[in-house]
């Protein structure tokens, strides 16, 4: 029972490591669907928000972790 | 179309065979502690037990997949490639920053020995389950890694096999200098391989989402190393930005 809670927890903190990056990783992907959805003209506009998007959590998920450590 | 040679098939190749050295070799480390502590039989029991357990996983999931209609298929492995790398990408640049430190393969090594002699009382029962257990553990969770990995870079074009490959490989050779040297093997440069497999998988993830939700790239799959460069750029840049003093190894 405790291997497969251990399993479970494995496949969990695969993609929920760190939850603030994960939620904002999704939220991006929402707010793309969206605009894919909502202006079909310009797709290409909502692929430059993905990209940028991701880039811009990937800073913001590191840089968060610098400063909570730095307070610790 | 066909996934292009060196756009799309070598990194999804490369990133199946880097991020599987990674997991084999950590993998590697706790087998090893097994088989020199407690015997060479439980270890091998409990890591071929769980290659048969990945394999069924493999085999059970494989075809579930061509089931998907591709669009819908890339949308959702995109979005776990991106949760994936992007977590990968994070922890590899604040290993390279100092902020967490280095995966170490001969402490992890070590804490794994002095769990496993604690309990060698069990060391005269007829089979040691404790420790075949151990190392069924290490690699089933380890090799469910690699499967995903398999799986996210290689089911979106039709490129399962080339990846299974690439992490097949990774593991023979990864298990062939570990049983040669016959100990941990602290020098892969993990951090630089995650680094990097973090990039790659970040690229895919955003390529795949994009192609999942209609999104056409330009230049197709000559988008992807372009995005590729982009999240290394911004990775290293970030790293050299937060850049603090070595942190001492640990696991």
């Amino acid at each position: 029972m405790s291997l497969l809670r251990e399993i479970a927890a494995e496949l969990c903190s695969m993609f929920m490591a760190d939850g603030w990056l994960a939620l904002g990783t999704l939220i991006v992907v929402a707010v793309t669907a969206l605009l894919v959805g909502t202006w079909p003209a310009h797709p290409l506009a909502a692929g430059v928000v993905l990209l940028v998007g991701c880039l811009v959590i990937l800073v913001t998920a590191a840089d968060r972790e610098a400063k909570r450590g730095a307070a610790e | 179309m066909g996934p292009s040679l060196w756009n799309v098939t070598a990194p999804a190749v490369g990133s199946a065979f880097f991020a599987s050295v990674v997991e084999v070799a950590e993998a590697f480390t706790i087998i090893l502690a097994v088989g020199t502590l407690r015997g060479w039989r439980p270890g091998a029991f409990g890591t071929v037990g769980a290659l048969g357990a990945l394999a069924a996983l493999i085999a059970l999931l494989g075809p579930l997949l061509g089931q998907v209609p591709l669009q819908a298929l890339q949308l959702a492995i995109g979005i776990l490639l991106l949760l994936f790398g992007l977590g990968w990408l994070r922890k590899a640049v604040l290993r390279a920053a100092g902020i967490i430190p280095l995966h170490d393969e001969a402490a992890i090594f070590t804490t794994e020995a002095a769990q496993l002699a604690a309990g060698a009382h069990a060391k005269g029962a007829f089979f040691d389950w404790i420790a075949a257990l151990t190392a069924f553990k290490a690699v089933l969770l380890e090799g469910l890694e690699v499967v995903f990995i398999v799986i996210a870079v290689g089911a979106g074009r039709g490129l399962m096999w080339s990846a299974s490959l690439g992490a097949l490989t990774a593991c023979l050779a990864v298990l062939g200098i570990g049983l040669a040297v016959h100990k941990p093997l602290a020098r892969v440069p993990e951090n630089t391989l995650k680094f990097g497999v973090g990039v790659m998988l970040s690229a895919f993830g955003v390529f795949w989402t994009g192609e999942g939700l209609g999104i056409p790239w330009p230049g197709q799959d000559l988008a992807l190393p372009v995005f590729a460069g982009l999240f290394l750029g911004v990775a290293l840049v970030t790293a050299s930005v937060l850049r603090r003093p070595p942190t001492e190894a640990v696991r």
